[in-house]
């Protein structure tokens, strides 16, 4: 359960590429070794791996559109584990290795393989590859914060600090935890006298006025193809983030979810680990297998002991009835124009108060827009004809009737090609819709502020907060056929 | 001046065999405790300079008493670190952690390691500090970490401090707990596996073991030295599926003691980071398993918790736990919750994806609680995973490529499964997984990115893979292929990747051959006018391809070289070198076509012109020299010396040189050069004296009977007749030596049988005339050597050193030249028995002799006489004149008295011996029409008699 190496490389788009920080836990290797007997590969030189990384991860050699080693259709792309095939006189295969990309970083690490080589283990035998995965996404989170494109001297200046990160979190190549996003932990208070030992995941204690925050927010997928043989698609999951600042050692807090009365049950509940003990019946539901319509819908209790910095609470996925707008999109060719016709409905049952709310229509493989002669019965629109796209901003309300339309016809008669896209060929086109609504969700899930406990001496402060955002809300043109066949949608 | 320690350090670990090809391990290493201990330096430095130590200390400590000294060393330094140094002192101690483990010091108990030992013990124990800033704790945290990676290194090595260990872990409330906790586990778990290996080991010896009163002997037995930890089954996780055996500790079910500590772990693994989690819940799970006292049940308090986290780390840990519990801990409905539990991560929105692949993988991996496989790893599905349930990861276009191909290999898994069960809605799910394939091939068939190629080819293949007996989609799957390559031909290297890799690994299908068929008629098929550069040279390398296809007929093939390399198109006239090499690459493949013979003169017709009329020579060149050897080869040899190099070293694997790019790259190269071997590969030996006296012998009768005369009774008249004969120039002018082939001593099986085999001899003086060559038919390992007969022909016979060389095939039909020890003629390999007359006999060649005799004796100028004399017994010397001389004997071997010896050198020299025994000494009265010679007889006589006097002394 630990990992022999551990690499961070930089890159731009496979260009410029260089190992940042390398660490190599020879301890490890030395066991590495010993499982291994003679079949034992050494870890190669950091150009070697580097090389044999970006072979592997289809960086390499961009220039050319087929390499062997890199192209191969035998290539085992599909597990979450690499090969790097060592040549030369340390011959060999090097595996696992864990690899994830992010922006301009790789992380990688080699895992140690502690079970006999051969035949070789399944990953799902081997600690090391989930302890691994883990440290990797840990890093990453650390080095990108949580938007993902830190400019280079942050990242600079956070990469320096891993040394000493490090020695915290993974001082021998045994991961012990993650790094904390932020400074570096200041040294902890000791704590007071009494038996109650402090988590090992909280890096010191807060006091002062007791606040926690409550955040609950939904995300809306959508497909939506306006055809008799294609079924609509759409999901939702939400996600409850919490920030306490709670005096003592392991206080108490519960937050509960409650469901209106006819609400679809919460599935596939994930929790923090710092959720001290859950009932059966919370996680029953799932989304892969409706069959369970009589579960348990409710009221949904998460007690738990804070840690210092805002986490992730619990996480679901829900089944609503309808999605929060329905569209539908026409296409027409018509001689050397094209014919647009889009309807967009609000569902009654959504609050009509948006923070924001855009439908972006992308217009690929064509020549670049000529005359733009659309209506739009509520709203603006924007034309970026460099873009070939319309971007129909909706503001923050529906009219009464809850329904807008757009229509109009377009020519294509720039004097040099639009953008392209491989997926939308032809009449294969799509609306993606941007809003974001706050205080309501789709499920109806909400956080309670009284139903927050918090179990602490002083009075302490409760915000709750709930919002609904989009994100890949599609409306396929029906007229054309969309990229995707039947089944659900899993985006 | 002052070094720049961050780029010497950086350099080292970016890349420590360049850093070190300037330096030496030990010089670096001196100069980086040198700087260690220099107080001037900062701590930033010295952390700095002890990582090369943390990363590659058998680098720099390649011995185990460099380790053991750089390792005291370092604790002299640690020793002198103020307290403050925190980070410095925790990174020392690193330092001295990896140093030992690695040059294993600790593994032998060296004195250093137990000093270290005994450090970190104290370390660890220090409880000083509590009321101080708290820095001391993070250097306990490192001490417990070194501790539990000496203990991880060299497993028992800390079973007596056990009950410390427990100790510390529960009177520490920090947050620095979880070092302990994560100490005393896998101590824990170590010292009972130590027990499972001990016979008889039970209850008691556990509760001796946990109470920290553990035996004197086994105490003993630890301090006497290193532990047997040859066996690295220790190291190895001990969940490993229904294959794995893990030991067992017989306790009965009254473990109190162990249970306690147990309980007490896991009602304090929820206080640990899920990392520390995961990683103590598997060692309690090792434990658990081996030893069957314990009920699993003490992990339910932990399950729903483990069940519902978000951390893939812990939910691993859970999933090792039905490994290794199966139904003891897990009931059915639990089994179905968790493979329903993994499907819905393995598509989680909220997931990453190196997680969402590595939950299908434990899908594919998933430990039931009643396997029905054997678990030898290959991917198999869960019983209760029904297509209704995968039907959630379906693949789609919007799927990254490596969770699309995911998906699609499940998924395959799945309806294949369903199609053997034959159920009613058979044939949906695979319906569905073609049509997902045909959208990958229209967004690559408009325009995809290279990422979308490669993913659709790869997502082909394991299509194929899974239904490559699916007769109606397979087939489909070719139609849209050649489709898609009319319009995409720089698709080429994938079709044929695809087309070699379904043939590899599918060997039941043709499905490959079919495809390359179907490509062959598209791309013979259009129209010659529509072809661009690009097509064509794409449509080359896809028809070399084909023309591997022994099954295809290739009379299409051709048919379409001829018509793209005929006068009407520009090829030729252009002379573009890379078309012409595809051109003849395709060229190349027919000719070791098995249907060649029908191919002959079209090919031929080809292969003229463009050794005629291309506009470039290399391709002339190239064509010629394929047309000869279409044309004078038999279809067998062609295929011997054109197939061996297009199948050495596999497709892929192309040797490169600079000279000849496109030549090699078709493996002729090696098959038309000469190779040349390292080492001599086989000498030519001179052959055993028995078998050599047999040919002599044969010779000597060859000779008395090639001519015939009288046998004069006069000593001049002999002379006379005798000397009648040279009037013939190449009467008796040559020697012959007998010599053998052996192979050299150390075996190299390629060379074991060698063809063909070309001996080329060459003189270092000009005492002899010219060698010709002599071929040997073959050399084979285990048959018996072939002999030579080397005919030298003398101008002064002076011993003589020959070079030799050959030249020979392999039976993988390379050609080599190698060079052969060289030859050593001795003075005496020059000495023939007297070329009288054959009809002479014994009379004749004694007066011969006797008229030489008095001749020499009485001419000067180039006669010149002397006299040898030895200590010999009689017997000796008879034993000598028959060793040595019996061939060149002239007088009657029962005249014991005198022997009268006559050597013959050609072209024209004698030598005359007469040996008597006086009676202080053997005298060797010796004449020669040659004085020259003197010296070596000299020697020759000093050596043989010598050896005899050694033989009979």
């Amino acid at each position: 359960m630990s990992v022999r190496a551990l690499w961070i490389i930089s890159h731009e788009k496979g260009e410029n590429v260089s190992i940042r920080f390398s660490r190599r836990f020879s301890t490890v290797e030395h066991r590495a070794k010993c499982l291994a007997g003679p079949s034992h590969v050494a870890v190669p030189e950091e150009s070697t791996v580097l090389q044999l990384l970006l072979t592997e991860l289809g960086l390499s050699d961009s220039d050319k559109s087929y390499v062997a080693l890199r192209d191969d259709c035998l290539h085992r792309q599909r597990s979450p584990a690499l090969e790097l095939h060592v040549d030369g006189p340390g011959k060999g295969i090097l595996w696992p290795v864990l690899a994830i990309s992010q922006g301009p970083l790789i992380l990688a690490c080699l895992c140690l393989v502690d079970a006999p080589p051969e035949p070789r283990p399944p990953l799902a035998n081997l600690l090391s590859v989930s302890q691994g995965l883990t440290l990797l996404a840990g890093l990453q989170n650390f080095l990108l914060g949580s938007g993902n494109k830190p400019d280079s001297e942050a990242l600079a200046s956070r990469l320096a600090t891993l040394p000493s990160v490090l020695l915290q979190v993974c001082p021998l190549g045994t991961p012990l935890d993650v790094p904390l996003l932020g400074p570096p932990a200041t040294p902890t208070v000791p704590t007071p006298a009494g038996n109650q030992k402090q988590p090992a995941w909280k890096t010191g204690l807060h006091r002062g006025r007791a606040v926690v925050n409550v955040a609950l927010k939904e995300t809306v997928r959508s497909m939506q193809y306006g055809s008799q043989s294609r079924q609509d698609l759409w999901d939702v999951y939400g996600t409850v983030t919490c920030k306490c600042e709670v005096e003592g050692v392991l206080p108490n807090v519960t937050v509960t979810l409650t469901l209106p009365p006819n609400g679809s049950p919460l599935q596939d509940i994930l929790v923090h680990p710092c959720v001290t003990s859950l009932d059966s019946s919370i996680l029953t539901a799932s989304s892969v297998d409706n069959s369970d319509g009589s579960a348990f819908s409710g009221p949904y209790k998460f007690p738990f002991s804070p840690p210092l910095e805002p986490f992730r609470l619990c996480s679901y996925t829900s089944q609503v009835p309808v999605p929060p707008i329905l569209g539908s999109y026409e296409l027409r060719e018509e001689e050397n124009q094209l014919r647009v016709s889009v309807n967009l409905k609000l569902h009654e049952s959504v609050k009509n108060s948006f923070e924001f709310c855009e439908a972006h229509l992308p217009f690929f493989n064509r020549d670049q827009m000529g005359a733009v002669d659309v209506k739009v019965s509520s709203g603006q629109l924007d034309v970026s004809k460099e873009n070939n796209l319309l971007v129909w901003t909706l503001g923050q309300k529906f009219p009464k009737s809850r329904e807008v339309t757009l229509e109009g016809r377009i020519t294509f008669s720039g004097p040099t090609p639009g953008p392209t896209d491989p997926l939308c060929t032809e009449l294969t086109a799509y609306i993606k819709l941007y809003f974001k609504v706050p205080d309501i969700t789709l499920s109806g899930c909400c956080v309670d502020q009284h139903s927050v406990q918090v179990y602490s001496s002083a009075k302490s402060r409760i915000v709750t907060s709930r919002e609904l955002q989009s994100k890949e809300y599609f409306i396929w043109n029906s007229t054309g056929t969309a990229p995707v066949s039947s089944g659900q949608m899993m985006l | 001046m002052a070094v720049n320690w961050a780029d010497r350090v950086s350099a080292f670990s970016r890349s420590p065999s360049r850093f070190l090809s300037g330096t030496t391990a030990e010089a670096f290493l001196a100069e980086l405790l040198r700087e260690l201990r220099d107080d001037r330096a900062s701590d930033s430095v010295k952390v700095l300079l002890v990582s090369p130590l943390c990363e590659h200390p058998t680098l720099l400590c390649p011995s185990d008493s460099e380790g053991e000294e750089t390792a005291l060393e370092l604790m002299s330094v640690f020793a002198q670190c103020p307290a403050k140094s925190v980070q410095l002192r925790c990174h020392l101690l690193l330092a001295l952690a990896s140093v030992l483990v690695c040059s294993s010091c600790v593994s032998v108990r060296s004195p250093a390691s137990r000093d270290f030992l005994d450090l970190l013990l104290q370390v660890s124990q220090d409880t000083g500090d509590l009321h101080g800033d708290g820095a001391l704790l993070s250097l306990r945290a490192t001490a417990c970490d070194c501790l539990r990676e000496l203990e991880a290194c060299s497993p028992g090595l800390l079973s007596q401090h056990l009950e410390l260990f427990g100790g510390l872990r529960q009177r520490e409330s920090s947050r620095f707990h979880q070092a302990y906790a994560g100490l005393h586990s896998l101590v824990l778990r170590n010292a009972v596996y130590q027990l499972t290996q001990e016979t008889g080991a039970g209850a008691e010896q556990l509760k001796a073991l946990l109470g920290g009163n553990t035996s004197v002997a086994w105490e003993a037995d630890q301090d006497s030295g290193p532990t047997n930890n040859t066996d690295s089954t220790v190291l190895s996780s001990l969940i490993l599926g229904p294959m794995g055996t893990v030991p067992s500790l017989q306790t009965g079910p009254d473990c109190k003691e162990l249970r306690s500590i147990l309980s007490s772990l896991l009602e304090e693994s929820y206080l640990l980071t899920p990392l520390c989690q995961a990683a103590l819940l598997h060692r309690l799970t090792e434990v658990v398993a081996m030893v069957p006292g314990v009920p699993p049940a003490i992990f339910r308090a932990q399950l729903l918790r483990l069940l519902g986290t978000s951390k893939v780390c812990l939910l691993h840990t859970t999933l090792l736990m039905k490994c290794a519990f199966t139904d003891s801990l897990f009931s059915a409905e639990d089994e179905a919750f968790i493979v329903k539990r993994l499907v819905a991560l393995s598509q989680h929105p909220l997931l990453t994806d190196p997680e969402k692949l590595f939950y299908m993988d434990c899908i594919l991996h998933f430990p039931e609680n009643r396997p029905i496989g054997c678990g030898d790893g290959d991917e198999t599905l869960p019983v209760l995973l029904t297509p209704r349930l995968a039907a959630a990861l379906l693949p789609t276009v919007f799927n990254d490529s490596a969770t699309m191909l995911a998906r699609l290999n499940l998924l395959s898994l799945v309806y294949l499964e369903e199609g053997e069960e034959g159920e009613g809605g058979e044939g949906r799910g695979l319906a569905y997984l073609y049509e997902h394939l045909m959208s990958l091939l229209r967004i690559v068939e408009s325009g995809g990115s290279r990422e979308t190629v490669v993913a659709f080819f790869r997502a082909s293949f394991l299509f194929l893979w899974h239904f490559y007996h699916m007769e109606c989609y397979t087939s489909s799957l070719v139609e849209k292929l050649c489709e898609l390559y009319l319009r995409h031909s720089q698709l080429a290297p994938h079709l044929i990747g695809l087309a070699d890799h379904t043939q590899d690994r599918l060997c039941e299908s043709n499905w490959a051959e079919g495809l390359l068929k179907a490509l062959q008629r598209v791309i013979t098929d259009v129209p010659l006018a529509q072809l661009t550069s690009q097509d064509l040279r794409s449509h080359l390398k896809t028809l070399a391809r084909v023309a591997e296809e022994g099954k295809i007929a290739q009379r299409s093939t051709l048919h379409f070289l001829s018509s793209i390399i005929a006068p009407s198109s520009s090829l030729c006239v252009s002379g573009d070198w890379r078309l012409g090499n595809s051109v003849l690459a395709v060229c190349r493949r027919l000719l070791v076509h098995p249907s060649l013979d029908s191919l002959l003169v079209p090919l031929a017709d080809i292969l003229q012109h463009l050794a005629c009329r291309y506009g470039d020579t290399d391709v002339q060149d190239h064509a010629r020299l394929y047309y000869a050897l279409l044309t004078t080869l038999s279809q067998e040899k062609l295929a011997g010396v054109l197939a061996q190099g297009a199948t050495e070293g596999g497709r892929q694997v192309k040797k490169r040189s600079l000279s000849s790019i496109v030549a090699d790259s078709e493996g002729l190269t090696s098959m038309l050069t000469i190779h040349q071997t390292e080492r001599a590969i086989f000498s030519v030996v001179e052959m055993n004296p028995e078998l050599r006296r047999d040919t002599q012998a044969d010779k000597e009768s060859d000779l008395n009977q090639s001519e015939a005369g009288e046998c004069p009774d006069e000593a001049s008249a002999a002379l006379e007749a005798y000397r009648s004969q040279f009037d013939d120039p190449d009467f008796a002018s040559e020697i012959t030596l007998s010599y053998q082939l052996a192979h050299a001593q150390d075996p190299d099986p390629r060379f074991d049988q060698l063809f063909s085999i070309r001996l080329h001899f060459s003189l270092t003086d000009d005492h002899y005339e010219a060698l010709s060559d002599i071929s040997v038919p073959c050399l084979f390992r285990e048959r018996p050597p072939p002999a030579v007969q080397l005919r030298l022909k003398p101008r002064r016979p002076h011993p003589t050193t020959l070079r030799a060389s050959a030249i020979f095939t392999t039976q993988d039909g390379l050609s080599w030249h190698t060079v052969l020890p060289a030859i050593r003629v001795a003075f005496q390999q020059a000495f023939m028995p007297l070329p009288a007359p054959p009809a002479w006999r014994r009379g004749g060649k004694l007066n011969l002799f006797e008229g030489l005799w008095d001749e020499l004796c009485s001419e000067s100028g180039e006669c010149a006489a002397s006299l040898f004399c030895c200590q010999l017994k009689e017997a000796a010397l008879i034993g000598l004149v028959e060793k040595h001389f019996l061939p060149y004997l002239i007088s009657d071997w029962s005249r014991k008295e005198e022997f009268k010896v006559l050597f013959f050198l050609p072209p024209q020299s004698h030598v005359l011996l007469k040996i008597r025994s006086e009676e202080d000494a053997v005298h060797f009265d010796v004449a020669t029409d040659n004085w020259q010679l003197l010296s070596h007889i000299s020697s020759y006589l000093l050596t043989i008699t010598s050896s005899q006097e050694d033989t009979h002394s």
